[in-house]
């Protein structure tokens, strides 16, 4: 007991110690040896992608959202699908049974979500 | 297995049903309500005349009497808010709020007979996310988004609070049984398990610090959303909870008597308790607002009842799992009554209340049950279900202070209560409004007042069956699979 816990602490010091490290060597590299010549992309903060433009609060419609939902019920499907076609032949009758309830329960929402008008873009 | 799940499989069938009609036929409002009273009535036969109990999946499916009993409870909760629905719910999309209705209370009922944390947490998320939705059905009142969207975010957080125990525990015994982690070595990680649980379950009993949404929840969402949360949702809590704490959780109760504190989940408990009677009952003064006035009478009750938790014997158990369901029952008629006015005079403050007993005197007497018996007076069930439940807690004598504490909350409670029926019995009303209440609802109310006052006169009713069977405990060990 007493050993797991100053395993995890000799661990947490690693964690710790770790990326200090790189940090470390690369604030001597730039002490040490480079030359000073600050510019404004190197002052500006490191961000990854293109940069962006215009402001972040747009409208942009809900709907995706809802489309985003409905997806999942394909999604659910398969996931549960996969392991319960690959075990089908060992499978007995009301495991059948109730996966066809599962799917009923799916199927539903998309027919109820379809019949909403959902589906239709607006 | 599958008989085991029956009465949840039909109100799922029912929720499908209503589901399918909402959308071929959504003008038939009474023939979807119809159809959700038929769906629990059968679910409701299918456990009285079928009881099955056993352990199925390796405690994943666990019956007994006790729990049958509290199936039952949630169940008739359920349906009482599917018909205070017609009251209070928008016309447009009524169907699928009643499906929503039916999906929370599978998930309530499927909490009650578990013994597993994996289902727990399911169970509870099944609950919870209908009641998100139901909290937020309003769709053109502020009132209603805000009440969702707090009850969302609030307990969304404490679901990860939850989780996080629970997985903290499983990581401890190494077994989400109930049974094998009551056999576990203690270990300080535990610790840190069960109080994270326990703030989970604080969340689902509105219990002091973590009440915030209650008041806004309970004003804010349509009254029959409202008095689901109030009522199943509680009891349910409440029943998994002196599950998870006496037969999973036993030896870590520790001990909350004054100056014998010892490390466990009772003097949390008893801390989480004071503060909720006192923060609740003294709130409650000021509202001016029905709804939150019961808000708060709510956290107070959740106080009184993590009382009766605190020392976990069998008398105490038993008067728990009374006093919730009297409690439950109360709440849900007074929430039928404050729909049955909301829906009449356009609001619930007390000021809507004014004169009620002269427009509808079944109604006021109705609310004066309700009310009486919240406060603890005799001969109505609230007042047997306190005396039970403080007397019980007293066989523990060190638990005085806390019994002192809500015994005198209690009185200051009765003043809030007053000053409702003040405003139904003695202030006059300011115009004359004729009633609105549907029928059902009305009789339903009256159903429930008669309940809570049969319960006061004859509490061995419901008392014998949650005694007789002794208390909650690791259901039968016999795999019925």
């Amino acid at each position: 007991m007493t050993n797991d816990y100053l395993l995890l602490t000799i661990f947490l010091a690693i964690a710790i110690v770790f990326p200090l490290i790189p940090l470390a060597m690369a604030w001597a590299w730039a002490r040490l040896f480079s030359p000073a010549k600050p510019g404004k992309d190197k002052q500006s903060s490191y961000e990854c992608g293109i940069e962006s433009t215009g402001p972040a609060q747009v409208q942009f419609q809900s709907h995706y959202y809802l489309y985003a939902l409905v997806f999942l019920v394909f999604d659910v499907e398969t996931v549960f699908l996969m392991p319960f076609a690959a075990a089908f032949l060992k499978l007995p009758i009301s495991a059948f049974l109730a996966l066809m309830v599962f799917l009923l329960l799916l199927v539903e929402g998309l027919v109820w979500a379809w019949a909403k008008g959902i589906l239709a873009w607006k | 297995m599958l008989t085991a799940l029956l009465p949840e499989s039909l109100l799922v069938v029912t929720a499908l049903v209503v589901l399918g009609l909402g959308v071929s036929m959504p003008r038939a409002r009474t023939m979807s309500t119809v159809i959700t009273l038929l769906g629990g009535f059968a679910a409701a036969a299918v456990l009285l005349v079928f009881p099955i109990d056993g352990n199925f999946l390796h405690g994943m499916v666990v019956l007994d009497p006790i729990a049958r009993i509290f199936k039952l409870v949630i169940l008739a909760l359920g349906l009482a808010a599917a018909v205070f629905a017609s009251e209070s719910f928008p016309e447009n999309h009524f169907a699928e709020s009643l499906a929503l209705i039916l999906f929370g209370t599978v998930g309530m009922m499927l909490l009650t007979g578990t013994e597993d944390l994996l289902m727990i947490f399911l169970s509870l998320e099944l609950t919870s996310i209908p009641l998100y939705v139901l909290a937020a059905f309003n769709k053109t009142s502020r009132a209603s988004a805000e009440a969702g969207l707090k009850y969302f975010l609030i307990g969304s957080v404490s679901a990860a609070f939850l989780l996080y125990g629970l997985s903290l525990i499983y990581g401890v015994t190494g077994s989400t049984n109930l049974l094998a982690i009551s056999k576990a070595a203690a270990d300080p990680l535990l610790t840190a398990g069960i109080v994270l649980t326990l703030a989970g379950f604080a969340f689902k009993v509105a219990a002091v610090p973590f009440q915030l949404w209650a008041p806004d929840v309970y004003e804010g969402a349509p009254t029959a959303a409202a008095a689901l949360v109030a009522s199943g949702s509680k009891v349910a809590g409440i029943f998994i909870l002196v599950k998870l704490l006496t037969a999973g959780l036993g030896h870590w109760s520790g001990a909350a008597g004054w100056g014998q504190f010892l490390p466990g989940w009772a003097p949390v408990l008893a801390l989480m308790a004071a503060a909720s009677i006192l923060l609740g009952n003294i709130t409650a003064l000021v509202q001016s607002n029905v709804k939150r006035l019961l808000a708060y009478s709510a956290i107070a009750h959740g106080g009184y009842l993590l009382l009766g938790l605190t020392s976990a014997r069998t008398e105490t158990v038993s008067a728990v799992l009374f006093y919730v369901i009297v409690y439950a029952l109360t709440t849900a008629g007074a929430f039928g009554v404050v729909a049955i006015v909301e829906k009449q005079n356009g609001g619930s403050r007390l000021d809507d209340f004014n004169g009620l007993a002269k427009s509808s005197p079944g109604l006021a007497l109705c609310l004066l049950v309700f009310f009486i018996s919240l406060a603890g007076i005799p001969p109505l069930a609230g007042f047997f279900g306190k005396f039970y439940l403080f007397s019980a807690a007293l066989e523990n004598p060190s638990m005085l202070w806390l019994v002192i504490l809500a015994i005198a909350m209690n009185a200051v409670s009765l003043y809030y209560y007053l000053i409702v029926l003040k405003h139904a019995f003695v202030l006059p009303a300011c115009g004359n409004i004729p009633s609105a209440g549907s029928p059902a609802s009305r009789a339903l109310v009256a159903a429930l007042a008669l309940a809570v006052l049969a319960l006061g006169l004859a509490p061995n009713l419901l008392l014998g069956h949650l005694t007789q069977t002794g208390p909650v405990k690791v259901a039968s060990l016999k795999t019925g699979n």
